[in-house]
C-alpha cells in the first residue's frame, strides 16, 4: 500500500513538474488539456519521463489515455506496478 | 563526392538540404557521419570566423550563441527524426521543436568543429523525444533533451 501511495505522489509531482504547477494544486480529474494548458509535446514528455524514471516501455497508444492526472497515475500503475 | 546517403550512413550537405528545410543563415549542419535509424544519429557543424552570428555575438569577442548550438541539435534530431519514424506516416510534413533543456559546459569558439550525438528517449509516429550531446575535440561542451513533432504540411 506504501508503494501505492508514493507512485501516485511520484506520478502527481513529476506531471506538476512538465505542466510548471505546484504539484499541491493539482486537482487530479481536472483536464490537462483544456484546464491546464497541455499541449502534445508535454503528453509526450510525460510518457517519457514515466519510462525513464521507471525503466518501463509504454506503447504509443498510452499517449491518449493522457487525459487527467488520475489517468496518468492509473496508467502508470498498468505498467510500474 | 556525390549527393546522396552512402550506403545509409552517411549524409552530405546536399543530401541533408533534402531532408531539413532550413538555410543559410541557418543551416547549422554540415555532414551526418552515423545514421543508425533508431538508435542514433551524429552529425558535424565546422564553425567559421565568418558565422553572420559572430558579428553581433560578441563584437569584441566572437564566441558561439547557444541558441545556434541548440539549433544544430535540432537539425540533427530532425535527421535521426526523419530516418527513425516508423511505418506509414505522412511524410510531407515540417518539424517543429516542442522543448529544449540544454546545459551548456564549456565556450564553443570559431574554429571549432562540434560533433552533434542524438539519441532517442522516446520516438513515436508523429512526435519525438530526444537526448543530444555536443562535443569538441572529444569534451563535451554541452547537453540536454528535446521534442521535435512532425506537423502535416495541409494542418499548417
Amino acid at each position: 500500500m506504501e508503494n501505492v501511495q508514493s507512485l501516485d505522489d511520484e506520478i502527481r509531482t513529476l506531471v506538476a513538474g512538465i505542466l510548471e504547477m505546484d504539484a499541491a494544486e493539482l486537482d487530479g480529474d481536472a483536464l490537462l488539456v483544456q484546464d491546464l494548458g497541455m499541449d502534445s509535446m508535454m503528453a509526450l514528455e510525460i510518457v517519457a519521463s514515466i519510462e525513464k524514471r521507471y525503466k518501463v516501455k509504454l506503447p504509443e497508444s498510452a499517449l491518449p489515455t493522457v487525459k487527467t492526472l488520475n489517468s496518468v497515475i492509473a496508467l502508470a500503475k498498468q505498467y510500474v506496478l | 563526392m556525390s549527393s546522396s546517403v552512402d550506403a545509409g550512413l552517411r549524409l552530405d550537405f546536399e543530401a541533408i538540404k533534402r531532408i531539413i528545410p532550413q538555410r543559410f543563415p541557418f543551416l547549422m549542419l554540415d555532414r551526418v557521419i552515423e545514421l543508425e535509424p533508431g538508435v542514433r544519429t551524429v552529425g558535424l557543424k565546422n564553425l567559421t570566423g565568418n558565422e553572420w552570428f559572430y558579428q553581433g555575438h560578441f563584437p569584441k569577442r566572437a564566441v558561439t550563441p547557444g541558441a545556434m548550438i541548440s539549433e544544430a541539435v535540432a537539425q540533427t534530431g530532425i535527421v535521426f527524426f526523419h530516418y527513425s519514424r516508423a511505418g506509414d506516416v505522412e511524410r510531407d510534413v515540417t518539424y517543429l521543436l516542442g522543448a529544449i533543456r540544454m546545459r551548456f559546459l564549456e565556450p564553443v569558439w570559431p574554429g571549432d568543429q562540434m560533433r552533434l550525438e542524438v539519441t532517442p528517449v522516446k520516438v513515436m509516429a508523429q512526435a519525438a523525444m530526444l537526448a543530444a550531446r555536443v562535443l569538441v575535440d572529444e569534451r563535451l561542451v554541452a547537453k540536454g533533451e528535446f521534442s521535435l513533432s512532425a506537423k502535416p504540411n495541409r494542418d499548417l
